[in-house]
């Protein structure tokens, strides 16, 4: 079940048997959740984190005037909010843009990892870090690149990382999003999104339509996007 | 809540809007048709140097009816004439 996590660790890592056990034995409560739900909310006191199995979660902020800005996208594999076994509470929320299905890991499972596989917890830390690096690419993103690139940017991210957990090829894959979701993700609204989907469209580098990105030019589109994966860091070595 | 569409007609051609979005009236949609206009103008602007005003958005309804048209111009106050600005206070 935990398959897309330890894909995405051993890309980054070796993983022994022991420490897959022990990812394993930490997991509890399996949920399916609906579309558009928000499970976590800022504030809330928290004992477990949510690993994602299936589907696509959110991280963000809402603002005064009954918008939101999302802060970052999670895809199958990725821990939600691994943070939260420090944090204990979160100053955002986190929901459901597509239907998903999770896995509650206690957090006093974490801690028994932390004390017994020091190497595995080096990894998790990992986990989070990796998360604070794609925080600061949706940073540079949102406040310097235009439109046009930042969108770009993003369909190249979601490339690689759906790509790392088998869930995209370098010509396309899925992604159920709205142009809504996506205008949320990139500070624009969904009539802009659109607007710039029909130019990248035109530019025959990439178009999203039906739940589905497909990319005609990969390398066209990571250099408008300027894109460089190394944020991601995809190096496999000892941590 | 009703569902309406924002089509796009300006300089780059007619962006049809397929997804269409749901408003709580028609005045929501003109709220975010207004936006939308003010958030395309300040990216070219910020990218090209240009302010194209020739544009405009149509909210249609889910029947494919037009039932408002919101011109970029109103969308903006514009403010061209130098005399009347800060140098003279």
């Amino acid at each position: 079940m935990i398959d897309k996590q330890l894909m995405k660790l051993r890309v980054r890592d070796d993983i022994s048997p022991e420490e897959e056990q022990a990812l394993h034995d930490a997991q509890g409560q399996v949920i399916d959740y609906p579309a558009d739900h928000t499970f976590i909310t800022a504030g809330d006191e928290l004992n477990c984190s949510t690993l994602l199995l299936e589907g696509i979660l959110g991280r963000y902020k809402d603002l005064s005037d009954g918008e939101r800005q999302i802060t970052e996208l999670h895809v199958a594999g990725d821990f939600a909010d691994l943070h939260s076994f420090t944090l204990k509470h979160l100053d955002h929320n986190v929901m459901t843009l597509t239907p998903a299905k999770i896995v509650q890991v206690p957090h006093e499972k974490l801690k028994r990892i932390t004390e017994q596989h020091p190497h595995l917890a080096r990894v998790l830390w990992f986990s989070t870090n990796l998360d604070a690096a794609i925080h600061r690419e949706w940073e540079v993103s949102l406040g310097r690149r235009n439109a046009l690139q930042r969108t770009a940017h993003l369909f190249c991210e979601l490339q690689v990382r759906l790509g790392i957990v088998g869930l995209a090829t370098e010509a396309e894959y899925r992604l159920p999003l709205t142009q809504v979701q996506l205008a949320e993700c990139l500070g624009l609204t969904s009539v802009h999104v659109n607007r710039v989907l029909k130019e990248l469209r035109e530019r025959r580098l990439v178009e999203f339509r039906s739940a589905r990105v497909k990319i005609a030019d990969l390398a066209g589109l990571r250099s408008i996007a300027e894109f460089d994966p190394a944020f991601l860091y995809l190096d496999r070595r000892p941590r | 809540m009703t569902h309406y569409y924002l089509n796009i007609i300006n300089g780059t051609g007619f962006v049809g809007d397929h997804e269409g979005e749901e408003f709580p009236d028609l005045a929501a949609a003109r709220r975010k048709a207004t936006e939308s206009v003010r958030s395309i103008l300040s990216d070219e602007l910020k990218s090209a140097g240009l302010i194209d005003l020739k544009g405009r958005i149509e909210i249609a309804d889910q029947q494919g009816s037009i039932v408002l048209t919101l011109p970029f111009r109103e969308a903006v106050e514009l403010r061209l004439d130098d005399s009347s600005g800060w140098e003279d206070a």
